[in-house]
């Protein structure tokens, strides 16, 4: 996991949506929603990097290790928050053509946290 | 997923990030094919607008009448957002399904009219919009050549030669292929103009 995210004045207009819900009010423990997002076989490894970069504003290399854990794993949760929180980027990742579900912490196999605290 | 060294086969970039930001150059042939492709899934998204609907539902982005799309090339456009829940989707179809499809449609249509010009000059913000337009027509393009996992999308990709476009299948295979060169090669100038920015 990295440490920081480098959120420079390069944040645009996507990313604000993303930034505006998940200022960290809530800490991984308390947070009962995960975002999933499934592997395929057409998406571009390199686009899916540059989605989870561009909208959730990850380093490039939690971008990259969330997109390999899709590939290599099926699924990771890239992030996770209130059922409204995840909803909301459940409809981005769409718009961006990624397959994206929403489902309660408890119900996924991963450890909340492990994957996709917001921001590193 | 793609692993972009297989995608990026072809010598040639259609992309690039230089000092005038992205730009890229299409062949007219190619930039009438891609406008083909992407009216096709405009109309795609477009074909359930209905003419009698409730007119403040539709301004509050509300649609109750929305159904789990039965086109798999459509579903695959507007997943469903919960696993194995589709009465729990619906609902969330009801909320959110028209402003995905809004989004989408806006995304191609920019796109569409982008290819009018020669010589294509790109913002990050317009490259983004091409990227998510590309990525919706390969959706489509692989639905329809049926492309279920990683051997399918090896085995369509081993077709690059034009001569070899005998029929309907070999043809959206060549298509398919063009497409997902151009979103790499997009993709990497959005990289390379991410990185130069920062």
């Amino acid at each position: 996991m990295s440490p920081s995210v480098a959120f420079g004045t390069d944040i645009d207009e996507r990313t604000e949506t993303a930034e505006q819900s998940s200022t960290g009010v809530l800490t991984a423990p308390d947070i009962p929603w995960n975002l999933v997002i499934w592997n395929d076989p057409v998406n571009l490894m390199s686009y899916v990097s540059y989605v989870f970069q561009s909208y959730f504003g990850y380093s490039e290399s939690k971008a990259h290790k969330l997109m390999m854990e899709v590939h290599k794993k099926g699924r990771s949760i890239v992030a996770h928050g209130s059922k409204e929180q995840v909803e909301q980027h459940a409809v981005a990742m769409h718009g961006f053509g990624l397959w994206a579900t929403v489902e309660k912490a408890a119900s996924g196999n991963e450890t909340p946290g492990k994957g996709g605290r917001q921001r590193g | 997923m793609r692993h972009p060294e297989r995608a990026a086969a072809s010598v040639a970039k259609a992309f690039k990030f230089g000092l005038k930001g992205i730009t890229g150059y299409l062949e007219p042939a190619e930039r009438d094919l891609l406008r083909g492709l992407l009216d096709d899934v405009i109309s795609m998204l477009d074909s359930d607008a209905r003419d009698n609907e409730d007119p403040l539902a539709a301004l509050i982005g509300l649609d109750m009448d929305v159904k789990k799309p039965s086109d798999r090339a459509l579903l695959r456009l507007l997943p469903n957002v919960l696993k194995d829940d589709d009465d729990g989707s619906l609902e969330f179809r009801q909320l959110t399904e028209r402003s995905v499809r809004e989004s989408k449609v806006g995304a191609l249509r920019a796109t569409a009219m982008g290819l009018d010009k020669d010589e294509l000059v790109l913002t990050l913000e317009d490259a983004t919009r091409w990227s998510m337009a590309l990525n919706d027509v390969r959706l489509v393009l692989s639905e329809r050549l049926d492309i279920r996992d990683e051997a399918d999308a090896e085995h369509i990709h081993s077709m690059q030669d034009w001569s070899q476009a005998e029929d309907v299948e070999s043809y959206l295979a060549l298509v398919y292929n063009f497409t997902t060169w151009l979103q790499e090669s997009l993709v990497q100038a959005m990289i390379s103009a991410r990185q130069a920015k920062s």
